[in-house]
């Protein structure tokens, strides 16, 4: 996060409708099989990992996102105070997890951007580039997905009733918040 | 283009899935005593029926787990999705 140049410069609003980045926001990508892996990642962060699909979970301070049976994405809920390259809960995970054999632990912070989504107009954005079924998605607050927006991977967390984060890797994120500015704006 | 019902994330769109040809081709056990022809065999050759084709696939987009497949080649039918390292269902 240090001489981290934002690729998202500006924010954008539309009638029902508000895309813009936020950061600095740690990122981290964890993996492991073994109970004990998950049990550790429990009483590390005191918080249960989602065992069931696309969904997540929320402790005060952080999130957990499900991407697959064996990966979970953690990330700071709020903007961090400091600019820095060194996470507490990372170096937590890397004694409690990396150190013992459990799992694995990647720091993500700047591979990943994270896009807010703000407004009842979310949808059907999405809809323009996107070949997932999001009528489940968006009644269950909490829910995950990876999929496909403009051909781009993105992981796409329901956070809110009409607030959504977007996760898309950084190279992308210009492209796509460019193609979803354009988008949006013939909405 | 066609729905596939991941065994991890649920039915999703095909073009969130990468093919990943035929399953169940077991590796030659010892590999080094093959003749060519042999495993070129095993390398090269894949069915390519009319019918009932058991395939990997992998959800790329998605949890990018691989799994398999039971389809219709004549009319993209998915008759099957297992987990690797199952058995194919009876036809």
């Amino acid at each position: 996060m240090l001489n981290y140049n934002q690729p998202i410069k500006d924010q954008k609003s539309y009638q029902g409708l508000q895309i813009s980045e936020i950061n600095p926001i740690m990122k981290l990508i964890i993996r492991g099989k073994k109970r004990d892996f998950l049990s550790a990642v429990g009483k590390s962060l005191e918080m249960v990992l989602p065992t069931k699909a696309n969904t997540s979970t929320q402790s005060e301070k952080l999130t957990a996102l499900w991407l697959s049976p064996d990966e979970w994405m953690i990330f700071s809920n709020n903007a961090l105070e400091e600019k820095t390259n060194t996470y507490d809960t990372e170096t937590l995970l890397n004694k409690n997890i990396c150190n013992l054999n459990l799992g694995a632990v990647t720091d993500v912070t700047d591979q990943y951007v994270r896009i807010s989504l703000k407004g009842d107009k979310i949808y059907d954005l999405f809809q323009t580039g996107s070949p997932f079924n999001f009528n489940e998605f968006k009644q269950k607050i909490g829910s995950v997905t990876q999929t496909i927006i403009a051909k781009v991977d993105v992981i796409i967390h329901n956070q809110n009733q009409n607030e959504v984060n977007l996760f898309v890797r950084r190279s992308f994120s210009e492209h796509l918040f460019s193609w979803m500015d354009d988008s949006a704006s013939r909405l | 283009m066609f729905l596939i019902n991941c065994p991890f994330c649920g039915e999703r769109e095909q073009s969130e899935f990468k093919a990943g040809g035929e399953a169940h081709i077991e590796r030659p056990k010892q590999p080094t005593e093959l003749s060519d022809d042999e495993w070129a065999e095993f390398l090269f050759m894949r069915k390519n029926i009319k019918g009932v084709q058991f395939e990997r696939w992998n959800h790329a987009h998605g949890c990018r787990k691989w799994f398999n497949i039971a389809r219709d080649t004549s009319n993209d039918q998915i008759k099957a999705v297992y987990k690797m390292g199952q058995k194919p269902p009876v036809k």
